[in-house]
């Protein structure tokens, strides 16, 4: 029998690592079908919502084209964010950052800050995911199969006969740790790759997150080796080791995120939104040329139609709505700009927690983080901004509501997300 | 005739604390040589310093000639170990056991070659594919000691080989201990049984509280006078 091999049917021997091996493939393997099953309730979703929304502006368009202002008006549009195939791993930000939205030609901001996150309960404790399992769970696991390794030995009076008769005692030590951290990896990752390949997920992408996985179980065994390397016993050994995967699982990332989130200030989306409203509301007790004098000011080509004549016209009401949102643009780009930089701030402290480092590199390759989140609410503006670009000329120039007109009307198209 | 194995001036520490203070022994080829002493007194500490599992800190402790500091792959080549209450793995039979210590070792063994080392300790074949942890404390030894025969050494380091066995055990045990002896094997035995160390030893030392004090040897004919060691052990005497 070979070293690595000798060590290997020992494993097999042993009743409490394969529980713990079993445990870990068991809740890997749940939090993959958890994953599968919350993406495909996503993308059901998004289907189903992408026919009813056809049938909805059918019907509005019809029943509404008196003229532009009104079509403008009734007409719902549907965006949303549809999972990537790997957001199965790590759902991250999904459930607290919408993925769907129907907007229309109002303002937009306080349209994207109504907040539709599926369930806030759930994001306060984060989903049984696969990062979960491989950010908190794993090392846990690890810790249960490596903690006593050299101290159950020495309490059992066997340390003394094994060292003075391996050939090669590191070795022993050595292989018999290694098996187990592989053993770990191996029963993670498979449920892994098997919802990798059911999802349609590409090698390079599972490639690289056992890649990762791997990274984050190599940390712990150096740490947990580290705390073996003391003649503690088992008892403490254990002790230790819960309270360092207490610092680095759960303080340590709590610290990160009370840190970033005092060293950059952030406005509220409730702000966001309240700023424009109360600029719409309050536009309809101003002078018309309040809202217009601005509003060309974005669009010199509309300036020979910007007169308003009477006390309602679509034009002033919808350059008001336009004005509210350049009055919470400041605010709406120091949300995204200090989003941001949160988020690179996290990132860069996230060194000092491997568990969270971990996660978010998931998130990442799931595009389920938040600049994926607020890759989104970009491409809404921009959806929103090409409504406005098709809808103003028209109304301004009061041309009438015609078939040829209205099948140029922008549609929201899924960009290349390029993570 | 070299000594196979060779305690010079070995100092040893433990915690800070002497536990060993500048003992000289030696035991060649073909000799049981025992330490005899009382609890603390240092058996264990000299014999685990062959081991070089405790570093000495001063003098040395040395195996065929070379310091086991120095070489401590070539030590454990020629040295096999019998810990006191050998406690090998509980959920492995006696044949598992012994291919997995001897794989350790890099010895090889066959299943003929392992059941002759059985059939020598005296383990019925009936119990051999049980696991360990059904078995008596004294076949849990002979399965120790089918190890320590199964390599094949030319040294054995024996750590209070008989503790908690039966008196036919011991009986047995000290038997087998002499014909390995007889083998030309070098034999340290450390305990504090004074009737098995008189049984089985060429030679006795007598350690207490670190040093030696004290040593006997096994006259032309006949055994080392137990009653002899029996008094320096109890401080009675001078040995």
């Amino acid at each position: 029998m070979s070293g690595l091999g000798r060590e290997l049917w020992f494993l097999w021997r042993d009743r409490a690592a394969k529980v713990w091996l079993l445990i870990g493939c068991a809740a890997a393997g749940l939090a993959v079908v958890f994953g599968l099953t919350e993406i495909a309730a996503q993308r059901d979703m998004i289907e189903r919502l992408k026919a009813a929304d056809e049938i909805e502006r059918a019907v509005t368009t019809e029943g509404h084209r008196e003229d532009w202002g009104s079509a403008a008006y009734y007409t719902f549009h549907l965006t949303y964010d549809p999972p990537e195939e790997f957001a199965f791993a790590a759902l991250g930000l999904r459930d607290a950052s919408p993925w769907k939205h129907r907007v229309r030609m109002l303002a937009l901001e306080g349209q994207i800050h109504e907040s539709d996150a599926a369930n806030p309960d759930f994001a306060l404790t984060g989903r049984f995911d696969f990062a979960f399992v491989a950010a908190m769970i794993a090392p846990l696991i690890l810790i249960m199969l490596l903690h006593d390794l050299r101290s159950r030995e020495r309490a059992s009076g066997r340390y003394n006969l094994l060292s003075a008769t391996s050939a090669d005692v590191r070795m022993l030590w050595f292989s018999r740790a290694a098996w187990r951290v592989g053993a770990l990896t191996f029963v993670l990752l498979v449920p892994l790759w098997i919802a990798g390949f059911m999802s349609g997920a590409g090698a390079s992408k599972l490639f690289a997150a056992s890649l990762a996985l791997l990274a984050h179980l190599l940390f712990w065994w150096t740490v947990i080796a580290f705390v073996n390397s003391r003649t503690w016993t088992s008892t403490v050994n254990l002790t230790a080791l819960i309270g360092l995967w207490l610092a680095f699982a759960v303080v340590a990332p709590a610290a990160i995120k009370a840190s970033v989130d005092a060293a950059i200030g952030v406005p509220e989306g409730g702000d966001i939104m309240l700023t424009q409203r109360e600029a719409v509301n309050d536009a309809w007790d101003l002078p018309q040329e309040a809202t217009m004098t601005p509003f060309v000011e974005r669009h010199p080509d509309l300036e020979p139609y910007a007169e308003v004549e009477g006390t309602f016209e679509w034009k002033w009401y919808y350059a008001f709505q336009q004005v509210g949102d350049q009055v919470a643009e400041p605010l709406s780009v120091a949300y995204r700009e200090g989003r941001a930089r949160r988020d690179a701030l996290a990132g860069r402290l996230a060194w000092l927690s491997p568990p969270a480092k971990l996660e978010r590199a998931l998130q990442r390759m799931a595009g389920t983080d938040a600049l994926a989140a607020l890759q989104y609410e970009d491409e809404v503006r921009a959806f929103h901004a090409d409504l406005r670009a098709f809808y103003y000329p028209p109304m301004f120039k009061g041309e009438a509501v015609t078939d040829a007109a209205l099948a140029e009307r922008p549609n929201f198209e899924i960009p290349a997300k390029g993570r | 005739m070299t000594a196979a194995l060779e305690a010079v001036n070995l100092t040893v520490e433990r915690s800070k604390q002497t536990v060993l203070l500048d003992v000289s022994f030696g035991v060649a080829p073909g000799e049981v040589y025992a330490l005899l002493g009382g609890n603390g007194a240092g058996k264990s500490t000299a014999l685990l310093s062959f081991l070089g599992l405790l570093t000495p800190k001063s003098g040395s402790a040395r195996v065929q000639g070379r310091s086991v500091t120095d070489d401590l792959t070539a030590a454990r080549r020629v040295t096999a170990y019998l810990p006191e209450a050998a406690t090998l793995y509980e959920h492995l039979s006696a044949h598992e056991n012994l291919a997995y210590f001897l794989s350790l070792a890099k010895a090889a063994a066959d299943r003929a070659a392992v059941d002759r080392a059985l059939d020598r300790v005296g383990l019925q074949p009936e119990a051999r594919d049980k696991r360990l942890g059904s078995y008596s404390k004294g076949m849990r030894q002979k399965v120790a000691i089918a190890l320590a025969l199964l390599r094949d050494t030319p040294i054995l380091l024996l750590d209070e080989p008989t503790s908690g066995l039966d008196p036919v055990a011991i009986d047995e045990f000290n038997t087998l201990v002499r014909s390995l002896a007889d083998d030309d094997r070098a034999i340290l035995m450390v305990t504090h049984d004074v009737y098995g160390a008189c049984q089985v030893a060429d030679r006795i030392g007598l350690l207490r509280k670190g040093e030696l004090v004290g040593g006997f040897e096994r006259p032309a004919e006949g055994r080392i006078d137990t009653e002899a060691v029996h008094a320096a052990f109890a401080g009675r005497t001078v040995a």
